[in-house]
């Protein structure tokens, strides 16, 4: 019989460290884990020796990456693995030490995010896949001929959209791990340049690097290793989807509508209990899409709502209080490791000027392309 | 003499573009771009997966204009999704004579040159336009 997360040994989440992301620099990959690994250490009150197994979650910096890295920790002789699953490859990467430690094979596992964007390769071309468009669409393409479908369907204007990449820069400049820390008004995200169909520069995520570290331990590690519990966080759930054929509707929103139906299924709470969720925002219609394929608003109704202020911080649903893709940014592999670093900052009540009163419950969504989904639920205590 | 830009993906003898798409046999899905390997669907292996010619013709259901492009064409020119009439949701080029066009309008392909090759022929591609729906 098959088994849900949750029915497992408990996993909470005990430690959470960031390098803020930024613009790609000449920092070695290995600095800027390795300082996101030893803030999560800190954070948890753990050793290095006290880590049982490590996965990085890394997509665009080299192969076989992991080892020296973590060689500055103390080379401890643990297993190590890179995790590469496009945008979500950090969200994967947490999954799998999570399953580590439900399944009982390690007490204390950490999921790394860490990436330059050194080469970005393409599947299509591997699989000798071509169309009559080519390299004339890129991911800002993809996503502007689905902003203009959104606006056909449910009447949302050029307006509403930018309105989402408002509020994220909003959020953003009160997050010091954020690359764009800048609060912009709807003018400025308006302003040129244009970028493709509705999108201007500012409504797309900007090219990041960075490094996301959390740590994550069974209930019998938090005793013997004397954690504090009462800031650990626990994973309700952990689900990982692909897509399937979905004729007559978007993958993208259908896949993150299953996905995110499972994971809050298997959490056993509803779209109407969350208090902050960290999606996929890598450009301004994808946040107003996944807010509908979640449930949390009804179909077409996600840009009314977010003009009415519900996704604010402090609203009826805090959504990318990190600043999200579009300001914190999205240097790929940490990008789903660093949603579960501010939903836990959020639930541990612990995000300062950023916080979300009254956080109980949170959502951590990627996607990738492929394509993936990966939804976790997280809830404090 | 005609030449395509994308060998295999359509046909260039003829005067209205057609394009060159797979069939399964065992579960009817028509694909464009051709599929190889084994059906998405049904998961049939590649002797079910039949050439079919679809008629480059359908309905727009999405555009963009893309106003930053590295390398050729120089930006901008327009994309649009285009749910065929034979099944498939493709994307194309529209024709840089199209004019304005919208979601919902039908439209099919004409021969767009993109270029000019050693012997001097044209290089090219279906280019969509709006058209009439009989």
């Amino acid at each position: 019989v098959r088994a849900a997360l949750g029915h497992l040994r408990p996993v909470r989440v005990v430690g959470v460290g960031l390098h803020p992301y930024q613009r790609p620099s000449d920092t070695p990959y290995t600095a800027l884990g390795v300082h996101a690994v030893r803030a999560a250490l800190a954070d948890a009150g753990l050793a290095w020796t006290d880590v049982e197994t490590a996965y990085t979650g890394t997509a665009t910096t080299a192969m076989g990456m992991s080892r020296l890295m973590y060689r500055h920790l103390g080379a401890t002789g643990i297993p190590m693995a890179q995790v590469e699953n496009a945008s979500a490859s950090g969200s994967t990467a947490f999954r799998q030490a999570c399953i580590d430690v439900a399944a009982g094979l390690a007490d204390v596992a950490i999921a790394v995010g860490v990436d330059k964007p050194l080469q970005f390769s393409s599947p299509q071309r591997a699989a000798g896949v071509r169309d009559l468009v080519g390299s004339r669409v890129v991911p800002f393409t993809h996503f502007a001929l689905l902003a203009q479908r959104y606006m056909y369907d449910h009447g949302a204007t050029a307006e509403q959209l930018a309105m989402v990449a408002v509020k994220n820069s909003r959020n953003g400049a009160l997050n010091p791990s954020a690359q764009r820390r800048k609060a912009r008004t709807l003018a400025e995200v308006l302003a040129p340049p244009q970028v493709s169909g509705v999108l201007t520069r500012l409504q797309c995520c900007p090219i990041s690097e960075g490094a996301a570290a959390v740590l994550v331990a069974s209930d019998d590690a938090i005793e013997r290793l004397g954690l504090d519990g009462d800031r650990a966080v626990r994973v309700l759930s952990s689900v990982a989807r692909s897509e399937t054929v979905y004729d007559g509707e978007n993958f993208d929103a259908a896949l993150t509508r299953e996905t995110a139906a499972q994971a809050l299924g298997e959490a056993g709470v509803t779209a109407a209990d969350l208090d902050i969720v960290e999606l996929h925002d890598a450009f301004t219609v994808e946040e107003l899409l996944y807010i509908e394929a979640m449930g949390i608003s009804p179909a077409g109704r996600a840009a009314a709502d977010l003009e009415a202020g519900q996704f604010d911080i402090g609203g009826r649903v805090a959504v990318s209080a990190s600043g999200g893709l579009l300001a914190m940014g999205h240097p790929i592999g940490p990008t789903g490791v660093g949603q579960v670093c501010e939903i836990t900052t959020q639930l541990r009540g612990e995000a300062g000027e950023r916080q979300h009163p009254g956080a109980r419950t949170g959502l951590a969504h990627m996607v990738g392309v492929g394509a993936v989904c990966i939804v976790h639920v997280l809830r404090k205590g | 003499m005609r030449v395509p830009a994308h060998p295999g993906l359509y046909e260039v003898e003829a005067d209205v573009p057609s394009l060159i798409g797979t069939r399964c046999s065992a579960c009817g899905r028509p694909y464009f771009p051709p599929l190889p390997v084994g059906c998405e669907v049904c998961g049939a292996s590649e002797d079910r997966l039949d050439t079919a010619a679809l008629e480059a013709r359908g309905v727009i259901y999405s555009l963009a204009r893309v106003y930053v492009h590295h390398g050729a064409p120089e930006a901008p020119f327009t994309i649009a999704e285009i749910q065929l009439d034979g099944g498939p949701l493709i994307r194309g080029m529209l024709s840089a004579d199209a004019g304005e066009l919208e979601i919902g309008q039908p439209v099919s392909a004409v021969w767009a040159v993109t270029g000019t090759d050693a012997s001097g022929d044209d290089i090219v591609e279906p280019a969509f336009v709006g058209a009439v729906h009989p």
